[in-house]
């Protein structure tokens, strides 16, 4: 057996694999953000979110195209350059990025004016991305998200209704009727948390 | 190189309980972010697409807290050998027993931290319920593999259960030298062996002719030169005997590179000395002297005695003194009449008191000298590069004047590099029979 239960011939194909989670999440976090950036805002710090929301996905997709790279465990008597490079690794693996992205991206929606069904796409999209990102990290199987179908299919009911919530006209003009739709949207989440017992399998 | 016996593999080692201390994976903190700034975002614009948004993340982070998590992981992990030699290729074996679990391979995750001259020669990380590192023991030593942390995911990889196993120990032999020539002593004690001794007996190397006396076998009889003689004339042998051998290595002293110290070489050679003796039936023991205090192994024979010597001499590797006094080693441990072969840098004066000591007491010795290093020179010094110069050249003097004393004494000093076989050294002294000068 070899390390890692991987036969030597299987490792090229793992790569290719690898290299293709990769990419997948990195053009995933570029599509969000293209699609909740345009058109653009001029208004509520649009400008940062947009390079903090660049910068978080390019810096989530280096990290996960070098999560492979082996680092020494002892770092002593290195060269400058080797122990910058060291270093920048470690500060690529320790930050966040896709947490700042998806806050970054969530908060250019927010600047614009409301779409409901393009904010529901928006964020199909993100877990698209999250999950892409955890396969490539990871380096698990597609496979292992098949016993999540269930819920994903109830959480992308529950997207839609949220957007089709939005969509509503209020009852009324005012500040009430909005909180009304969110308490509406609040209450279909609570709905779909009581009915997951039996969506879920508990199997571990 | 030999290889040691293999060990139990690890699906048959004894299991180690560690208990799983369970969090939040990096995946579904990514989730929660999501699903709170989404609800955040909903509550602050009042936009119920917002909650729409969180509502997947938060319900996959919900289905994910039902699934069932074992608080214990069962680990099995040994290596393939529990004693290996310097540069031999070894492998870890390592197995978790999960129950109901492991049947899609990718649930436990495997990080080896190597301890300390534990080279790995394979990846230290590894996927999959059974996984096998492979690495390389760079120096002797007891050395521990290091540490094993197990991870171990839940179905939907949305907590990680984390523990971690100290690995056993290895004892690690030094790398045997070369060695196929002896030096054999010219007396010899009365005891069947492989030498030949300088009397007739019953060997098979020719001794001499002499006159036919009734008993002899008839097949001795020299044909040729009864014919000359006009009286039946016998062919004699040399009597084959074994000798004590007492290998005596100075751990004093670990000057020089580290994996080629005066030490390492020390253990190096005597491992081949032991070996290049036990292969011809001597008896064979060994004493480590250590800062006055001394270990020792009385002789004895056969394969078995040969990793009982290494396995004393890597007990003293501690750097103090342990065990009896040298003054008063007893009989067993250095019988009269035995060959006592030296391994040290001579660089310690009590030491080389000793062995005047012993050579004055009768032992026959041989000094293998293993210095291959000298103090360094500063290039700054304080009264400038001359002083340090002259410094060496003391030294270096001193230390000529050590060996010349000890060969006027009748103890041959011979200087091994650890590189060549020990046989070149050896040479003069393989010869013919080691003469003890009185």
């Amino acid at each position: 057996m070899s390390p890692g239960g991987l036969g030597v011939r299987g490792v090229p194909r793992l790569a290719g694999n690898a290299a293709g989670r990769c990419a997948a999440a990195g053009l995933l976090g570029a599509g969000c953000l293209a699609w909740a950036a345009t058109p653009q805002v001029h208004r509520g710090a649009a400008g940062f979110a947009l390079f903090l929301a660049i910068v978080c996905v390019a810096a989530g997709t280096l990290r996960l195209a070098l999560g492979a790279v082996p680092v020494p465990e002892e770092s002593f008597l290195l060269p400058a350059a080797m122990r910058g490079w060291l270093g920048f690794l470690e500060f690529l693996r320790l930050v966040p990025w896709e947490e700042g992205a998806v806050v970054a991206v969530l908060w250019l929606e927010v600047l614009h004016p409301s779409r409901p069904w393009h904010t529901a796409f928006l964020g199909a999209a993100l877990i698209a991305y999250l999950l892409a990102t955890h396969l490539a990290e990871s380096g698990a199987s597609p496979r292992t998200l098949r016993p999540q179908a269930r819920v994903l299919a109830a959480g992308a009911a529950l997207l839609a209704l949220g957007a089709g919530a939005g969509m509503l006209p209020a009852a009324g003009p005012g500040a009430g009727s909005a909180l009304l739709r969110l308490i509406a949207a609040g209450a279909l989440i609570a709905a779909g948390g009581l009915i997951l017992p039996y969506v879920a399998r508990s199997d571990l | 190189m030999p290889s040691m016996e293999p060990n139990e593999p690890a699906s048959r080692a004894p299991g180690t309980e560690l208990a799983l201390s369970w969090r939040s994976s990096r995946h579904a903190r990514r989730l929660l972010t999501l699903g709170l700034f989404g609800l955040f975002l909903a509550t602050l614009t009042r936009r119920p697409e917002f909650a729409g948004v969180a509502a997947p993340a938060l319900l996959l982070l919900a289905a994910g807290r039902i699934q069932r998590r074992p608080p214990r992981v069962t680990v099995r992990a040994g290596p393939s050998s529990r004693r290996g030699f310097e540069g031999e290729l070894m492998a870890l074996d390592v197995a978790a027993d999960l129950p109901g679990e492991g049947r899609d391979g990718g649930e436990v995750r495997w990080t080896w931290h190597p301890g300390l001259a534990i080279a790995p020669a394979g990846p230290t990380a590894a996927g999959g319920p059974q996984a096998r590192f492979t690495f390389i023991p760079e120096r002797w030593g007891r050395r521990q593999l290091g540490t094993l942390d197990v991870v171990l995911r839940d179905r939907w990889r949305l907590a990680e259960g984390h523990a971690t196993l100290t690995l056993p120990r290895i004892d690690c032999y030094p790398a045997p030298a070369e060695q196929r020539t002896r030096v054999v002593l010219r007396r010899l004690p009365n005891r069947l062996g492989e030498h030949p001794a300088r009397v007739s007996g019953e060997g098979i190397e020719f001794f001499g002719v002499r006159e036919y006396v009734p008993g002899d076998r008839q097949r001795s009889i020299n044909w040729p030169a009864s014919t000359r003689r006009g009286r039946l004339q016998v062919n004699t042998f040399a009597a084959e005997r074994s000798q004590d051998v007492v290998l005596l290595a100075d751990a004093t002293s670990d000057v020089g590179e580290p994996g080629s110290s005066a030490l390492d070489l020390a253990l190096r050679g005597a491992a081949a000395a032991a070996r290049a003796y036990s292969g011809v039936r001597d008896r064979v023991g060994v004493i480590t002297y250590q800062w006055g205090g001394a270990s020792w192994l009385a002789p004895g024979l056969g394969r078995r005695q040969v990793y009982r010597i290494i396995d004393s001499m890597l007990a003293s590797d501690a750097g103090w003194a342990r065990g009896a006094s040298f003054r008063r080693l007893p009989r067993a441990a250095l019988p009269p009449g035995a060959l006592v072969v030296v391994f040290s840098p001579l660089l310690d004066q009590r030491f080389v008191e000793t062995l005047r000591d012993m050579r004055e007491r009768g032992f026959t010795m041989l000094v293998i000298d293993v210095l291959n290093a000298q103090p360094p020179a500063r290039r700054r010094g304080a009264g400038g590069p001359g002083v340090d110069r002259m410094a060496r050249r003391i030294w270096r003097m001193e230390q000529e004047a050590i060996r010349f004393s000890l060969r006027e004494l009748g103890v041959p000093v011979v200087h091994w590099d650890g590189v060549q076989s020990l046989d070149l050294p050896l040479a003069g002294y393989t010869r013919r029979p080691l003469a003890a000068r009185r």
